[in-house]
């Protein structure tokens, strides 16, 4: 069976998917997981037998998974804080995520080490997110001892969006600073080097690109080319909300393609073997990811594109059904909870809408025979677009409330010019780094593109009809 | 002489394209500053003009309530216009943490 992955990872979110309908004990299904895996094992020689079980075997993984994922250990943060506690902590720990300055306060997530409450302090762990009302130079590995009140996240209303969107990356908690004194930095570092070098050198391409770009085509560079999304003014983002093109704005599998292609490049023109070439590759769509903050996007094109230059290497035929279900299995395994992030969830539709719906669309309008390049290349896009939207109508429309008819035509427009768009920032980025007086040149076709892009989207949201919220 | 391959010659065409257009917009900037709007993207897609604004598309940015947009509102009538962004904070509702958010969000034309 070609597509044996597949069945299993649909089986998988089945069984994640079943933890929110029922309650069964964690020790029983490991029971029942454990006789259905004996069973395969021993007796499971004739094909459909063997079939069932391990199809059955991945349900009980993934409700087993998703159950496991609810449990905290003993050490947790969250076990040492009770509801509505206004008490002082002392809380001990390093940084894990690059500290970002945005709505006037730096964020950033400390994984605690040890906790301090009157006087007894206790080992610990887990992670706290972090909100101090100033700014701070303050970086990925640094050591930190933060004294303040513990609160949960909040909520807004009867909506508890926030706090789960929180609780999947496994952060109960939210320690706000409002005076420096609260914080003692110590010298110790304690991240690991690589990731440290990434974010270093996000920060530094996001100076390269602020160093020849205004700030809102900056803003708009960095998010497609480093996925930054922090600077996009407001109008801009809901602009494209309703445009039903916000993911141009986002690292997706196009960006990562572009950087196997210029790396693949680059490494053909050295005269470098082919398996040498698919390794430093493959090493480098890796950087990429830690670049730009490994976000279920990117995690998802990243892993796909990494099947993909496996297959190369081996010499094997690429699938794009398994290598789309290797990404979602690789994110679902370390945290299933992501199953129900609307972000994930997207990622995925989307790809899978195209891969199934475009196929069949095209062999439906006889596209193979058209004869004008241009003609075919515009319907092309317009059948992509068409099959994306499809595929994500309904999870946009119960999430975010909004059809936006108007979508397929922007995308359309709006996409060829984000593809020339990252091109050039890619080149631009290249260029800033190498060569910074070459780079102002293309810095000014960039400026122009991404101005076309944003005049564009505002004429399209104000034809009637383009969007409508209920 | 030399054997591009087929990738070379793209990359090769796109740079110089790209060089090529530079050039033209850089020399076209100098000569005429109209052009220099257009290559970059104006404040207002970007920015909301505080001196324009209705009522509806104040409340719908969901940074302040009705109540306090009709406020905003009330006091740019009273004023006729506003002449800077830190006239927002002379209206009731509007401290230093909510007029750091409306900032980022309006400018004054």
């Amino acid at each position: 069976m070609k597509r044996l992955l597949v069945i299993l990872a649909v089986f998988y979110c089945l069984g994640i998917i079943l933890v929110g309908w029922t309650y069964i004990n964690f020790w029983i299904i490991t029971a029942i997981a454990i006789v259905v895996f004996v069973v395969a094992t021993l007796w499971g020689r004739k094909n459909w037998i063997f079939l069932i079980l391990v199809v059955f075997l991945a349900l009980l993984v993934g409700y087993l998974s998703m159950r496991n994922s609810w449990v905290l250990s003993n050490c947790h943060i969250r076990k040492f804080v009770s509801y509505k506690d206004n008490s002082l902590y002392w809380l001990n720990g390093c940084i894990v995520s690059q500290p970002e300055f945005k709505n006037n306060n730096l964020w950033f997530i400390l994984r605690v080490r040890q906790i301090q409450s009157d006087k007894i302090r206790y080992k610990c762990c887990g992670e706290v997110l972090i909100k101090m009302d100033f700014e701070q130079e303050l970086n990925y590995g640094d050591n930190l001892t933060l004294m303040g009140n513990l609160n949960r996240p909040p909520s807004f209303g009867r909506s508890q969006g926030y706090r789960d969107f929180l609780a999947r990356q496994g952060i109960y908690l939210i320690m706000p600073i409002k005076d420096r004194r609260q914080i003692i930095r110590q010298d110790k570092f304690d991240g690991v080097g690589l990731i440290r070098g990434c974010f270093w050198l996000r920060v530094y391409l996001e100076q390269v690109i602020s160093r020849h770009l205004p700030a809102l085509p900056a803003s708009i560079l960095a998010a497609m080319v480093l996925g930054q999304k922090r600077n996009i003014p407001w109008l801009v983002n809901n602009s494209m909300v309703k445009s039903g093109t916000v993911h141009i704005l986002v690292v997706s599998g196009f960006n990562v393609g572009i950087v196997a292609f210029i790396i693949n490049l680059l490494l053909k023109i050295l005269r470098l073997g082919r398996k040498a070439r698919i390794v430093l590759t493959a090493i480098c769509l890796i950087i990429y990811c830690l670049i730009t903050g490994a976000t279920n996007p990117v995690i998802r094109a990243t892993v796909m594109g990494l099947v993909f230059l496996a297959a190369y290497f081996l010499k094997r035929e690429p699938d794009i059904y398994n290598s789309l279900v290797t990404a979602a299995l690789f994110i679902l395994m370390i945290n299933p909870r992501q199953l129900f992030d609307i972000g994930f969830q997207l990622s995925f539709i989307s790809v899978l809408a195209i891969v199934y719906f475009y196929p069949k669309l095209k062999t439906l309008v006889h596209l193979e025979v058209w004869r004008n390049k241009v003609l075919k290349f515009l319907a092309e896009g317009c059948l992509v677009s068409f099959s994306a939207w499809l595929g994500t109508l309904v999870i946009i429309a119960l999430n975010f409330r909004i059809i936006a008819p108007v979508t397929v035509l922007a995308n359309i427009l709006i996409v060829p010019l984000a593809t020339l768009i990252t091109l050039c920032g890619f080149t631009l980025v290249l260029f800033g780094l190498i060569y910074p007086d070459l780079a102002h040149f293309f810095s000014l076709p960039t400026a122009a593109l991404i101005t076309m892009l944003l005049n564009i989207n505002a004429a399209l949201i104000k034809l009637p009809y383009a969007y409508i919220y209920f | 002489m030399l054997n591009f391959t087929p990738e070379e010659r793209k990359v090769t065409l796109f740079l110089l394209g790209l060089i090529l257009c530079g050039l033209v917009l850089n020399n076209l900037v100098k000569v005429n500053c109209r052009i220099e709007r257009m290559v970059y993207p104006p404040i207002q897609l970007a920015k909301l003009n505080l001196n324009k604004i209705s009522l509806t598309e104040l409340a719908a940015t969901k940074c302040v309530s009705v109540e306090l947009a009709r406020r905003i509102l009330e006091y740019r009538n009273l004023r006729k216009e506003f002449s800077s962004l830190e006239e927002l904070k002379e209206v009731k509702g509007i401290g230093e943490h909510r007029y750091g958010k409306l900032k980022e969000l309006f400018f004054i034309e």
